[in-house]
């Protein structure tokens, strides 16, 4: 007998019901008996009883699922069996965690002899609180469902009640993007200035020697420069002049020259290159794209030429771009005013010189907007890099050569074996809230741009 | 001031020929356009034929002739027991993997056991799970090749290895079937049993959850925000953080639950729950400006004269205009779903890459998820995962793209205009 949240949310759930039907009922009989009017229709005072029942219940729930896995811990620990434990460290995590999934079923045996004496202290706390829990919750539930009954009168104001709460539910849910944007930014500037104690971060923005895995013979260097310089070069360089030309000239055709029908074809087609995921788009990179650039790097007589190359990341993470761009560009050509259009082949333009002497410099400040988002998306892909562009940090400006972007190191930082103490690791953070900060700048400047862009027209 | 010019000479040399000029730009620029686009068009089809050209094959697998004699080569194992949990290891222990090599051995020639995969056994015992009177007499079965034989046979080697393919080919050993362990296993470090069904319920658990917090706290922050927020300094605060982290690169998510619920809460790590958390505060921004959109979408009128009637603005809300803007919301959120469905990058942070050889249980054991299992398939030495890769990769593209022709679907039945 665990302590299963679903089943037990499942129980409340279905004892709201009952309290639904049941304040429901009450307040028809209440209508009929007294002969008078509700205020509020049945159905709300259902749902008054329902609300009361539920929400205190789910709230004890998940505050207890949360706190009783270490009262379960604490309470063995203080049982004799425990006593012979080592004092800390892995092994009697290792130890703790094996007994415990045995008492909970989830292994047949245990896989380490000091679990064994465990077992039964294990299995026993769990019984024990989850007894508690859940007569704790039932208690509340139905403290909760009575208080509500009671309540019900024919002028009770049951509408007005529950709407005032729905209307906090809705506040709450709001609320959550604000919650996660501060999750975002205290975990990455927490771990950072954990970092930051470490390593200077003079050294993390301006060094030019990315080594954490030097082993220990010599100390470990975060130098961020090759790291920034590859992240650049890959994204911002070598994926846009991919995607600018052809993501701008596919919207001006799209806009421009084709025929309704066949834009009303060609676009969705394009867009899927932007929902096919990133990690096929590195799959194919890898696989396909930076085979073929090695040979020709070869045969161009490159020495060295690399199989995980710059320019393989590059050229597939700009074609995944170029509906991105295409699409902004598509937006902005057409908020430009028709007047303009007509005015400049009134005169005697032809569609080519109106569109790149008239529509492109009126929608250019969109079309900036856009290469900017297009930039920070770029800058923020993980899997193309990681699959096709190589995890070793050089400062060079050949394409056909490995560099590692920032992204790219994040993911392997992270996903060693290592404690969660060492400056490796939190230096993944520190990356992080640097790829952020620079993110969020770029989004700011780019939506700025746009929003005004669109006003002047108005 | 006044100058006198001469009249333009429209007929002239000079002005034809840079008329003429002027039009061949325009012709070569419209050239340009159209190569662009069909650029754009050859990217996609070109990485549609590759990966469906590598993954074809990755759904068939070559099978072997193997006969094995049970009444020569008894298993001895009680046949009550075959149907209890543990008959895996009960047909294990009783030495089935040495009569299947045997057997093979026999069939094959002296090098039989190595034409078959490793684990070829256990098709043999799931076979004798489903009947146990199997064990009674002699059948053939046709198991799986080893991936070495597997490659040569599709491709043709040549040497040692292809020299016995053809001579197995010749004596009509071989066959070729649809590959139902890759639809019914999970990961293996062999590809003659490794699947994708332990990775696809992994996808479709972490979906789940996602969609279950992400959806309703969207289709709410969205409602409050088109309908009742106040314009002040906060609301400003929320839509703004909204707006933003509809653009924070994925990545940063995978940090955040890292810290937070894996750290911090202490949540199952590399399960479907806290992958599924993630994606769903990952989505939800998407969810809240698709909605925003179809909110907008409904006419002001219809919300004058549902409170000209008497309706609060809670019923306002709920009765009218929710319902209205239903598909539109729906729409957004099956798009901003597909997306989370394709993401690989948040999820390697919160411990999805391990590798798993069951299928999943429940949202809190260990799991991987389909984009994961195509990543850490790529990585792999063996040849036979290659083309396992690619025909994982149209597995996850025909859900993503049946997921968006949904989308458009609905957007398109059930668009109005006011």
């Amino acid at each position: 007998m665990t302590f299963n949240a679903a089943a037990l949310l499942l129980l409340i759930g279905g004892l709201a019901l009952i309290g639904w039907l049941a304040g429901r009922a009450r307040s028809l009989m209440l209508a009929g008996r007294a002969g008078s009017k509700l205020h509020s229709r049945p159905q709300y005072h259902g749902w008054y009883v329902a609300l009361w029942l539920f929400a205190p219940a789910a709230i004890f729930l998940a505050v207890w699922s949360a706190v009783s896995p270490a009262l379960i811990t604490n309470s063995v620990l203080s049982s004799d069996a425990a006593q012979s434990l080592p004092a800390f460290g892995f092994e009697r995590g290792a130890i703790l965690s094996d007994a415990r999934s045995v008492a909970q079923g989830a292994q047949a045996a245990v896989r380490l002899p000091a679990a064994a004496p465990l077992v039964r202290p294990y299995a026993d706390a769990t019984h024990f609180y989850a007894w508690i829990g859940i007569a704790a919750m039932l208690a509340l539930a139905l403290a909760g469902g009575l208080y509500a009954f009671t309540r019900i009168k024919p002028d009770f104001r049951a509408r007005t009640r529950v709407e005032k709460i729905v209307m906090g539910l809705l506040l709450l849910a709001s609320l959550v993007a604000i919650l996660t944007t501060f999750g975002i930014v205290l975990s990455l500037l927490f771990e950072s200035i954990r970092f930051f104690r470490l390593v200077s971060p003079a050294e993390l923005l301006f060094g030019t020697e990315w080594a954490p895995t030097s082993g220990a013979p010599q100390p470990d260097t975060f130098g961020g420069i090759p790291l920034f310089w590859g992240t650049v070069l890959i994204g911002a360089i070598i994926a846009m002049i991919v995607a600018i030309p052809i993501g701008m000239m596919t919207a001006v055709y799209l806009t421009q020259y084709a025929a309704p029908r066949v834009r009303r074809w060609v676009k969705p087609l394009l867009e899927i290159l932007a929902g096919v995921p990133t990690v096929v788009y590195g799959y194919f990179a890898a696989l396909t794209v930076a085979p073929a650039l090695r040979e020709f790097a070869v045969m161009l007589g490159i020495p060295n030429a690399s199989t995980e190359s710059a320019l393989a990341a590059g050229i597939v993470m700009g074609v995944m771009i170029i509906p991105f761009v295409s699409s902004m560009a598509d937006d902005s050509i057409n908020a430009v005013p028709q007047a303009m259009r007509d005015g400049s082949l009134a005169l005697g333009a032809t569609p080519n010189e109106t569109i790149r002497q008239v529509l492109i410099p009126a929608a250019l400040p969109g079309v900036m907007g856009g290469i900017l988002l297009a930039v920070s998306r770029a800058i923020g892909e993980t899997m193309i890099v990681v699959m096709a562009a190589g995890l070793s940090a050089n400062l060079t400006a050949n394409p056909f050569a490995s560099v590692t972007t920032v992204t790219a190191q994040i993911v392997k930082l992270l996903t060693g074996d290592q404690e969660f103490d060492s400056a490796k690791t939190l230096a993944a953070f520190a990356l992080g809230l640097v790829l952020f900060i620079v993110t969020l700048l770029l989004n700011i400047v780019a939506l700025r741009i746009v929003k005004k862009y669109r006003e002047a027209y108005e | 001031m006044n100058r006198e010019t001469a009249p333009t000479d429209w007929k002239g040399a000079t002005m034809q020929k840079r008329i003429a000029g002027r039009y061949a730009a325009e012709r070569r620029f419209k050239l340009f356009g159209l190569g662009a686009v069909l650029l754009s068009g050859f990217f996609l089809a070109f990485l549609l034929f590759v990966m469906v050209g590598n993954g074809l094959r990755g759904f068939t697998y070559t099978n072997v002739e193997v006969p094995i004699d049970f009444k020569a080569m008894p298993l001895t194992v009680d046949a009550s027991r075959l149907g209890d949990a543990d008959a895996d290891q009960v047909i294990a222990n009783a030495g089935l993997a040495d009569i299947v090599a045997f057997a093979a051995d026999e069939a094959l020639g002296p090098d039989g056991s190595k034409m078959i995969s490793e684990n070829a056994w256990k098709e043999v015992r799931t076979a004798i799970k489903d009947d146990p009177e199997l064990l009674k007499g002699k059948t053939t079965f046709h198991l799986p090749a080893s991936s070495e034989v597997d490659i040569a046979a599709k491709e043709g080697a040549k040497g040692a290895i292809g020299a016995k393919v053809d001579a197995l080919e010749k004596d009509g050993k071989l066959s070729t079937g649809l590959h139902t362990p890759f639809f019914r296993n999970a990961d293996a470090t062999d590809p003659a049993v490794a699947g994708i069904w332990g990775a696809l319920k992994g996808s479709l658990l972490t979906i789940f959850i996602a969609f279950l917090i992400a959806f309703p706290t969207g289709v709410l922050a969205a409602l409050y925000l088109e309908e009742y927020a106040p314009k002040n300094r906060w609301t400003d605060l929320i839509e703004v953080s909204i707006n933003n982290l509809a653009a924070v690169p994925s990545i940063i998510f995978g940090l955040l639950a890292l810290a937070v619920f894996i750290n911090w809460f202490g949540i199952c790590q590399a399960s479907p729950l806290v992958g599924g958390l993630t994606l769903a505060l990952m989505t939800m921004p998407v969810i809240v400006i698709a909605s925003r959109n179809a909110i907008k979408a409904v006419p002001p009128s219809i919300r004058d004269a549902a409170l000209g009637v008497g309706a609060s603005p809670v019923q306002v809300v709920f009765h009218h205009v929710l319902p209205l803007a239903l598909p539109g919301i729906l729409t957004g959120t099956i798009i901003g779903m597909a997306r989370a469905l394709g993401e690989t990058a948040p999820l390697l942070l919160v411990g999805m890459r391990a590798f798993i050889g069951d299928v999943p249980s429940g949202i809190c054991s260990p799991a991987t998820v389909l984009p994961m299992q195509i990543f850490l398939w790529s990585d792999e030495v063996d040849r036979g995962f290659v083309e396992k890769t690619s025909a994982a990769i149209i597995v996850l593209l025909i859900v993503l793209l049946s997921m968006n022709a949904l989308a458009i679907y609905l957007r398109n039945k059930f668009e109005k205009r006011w």
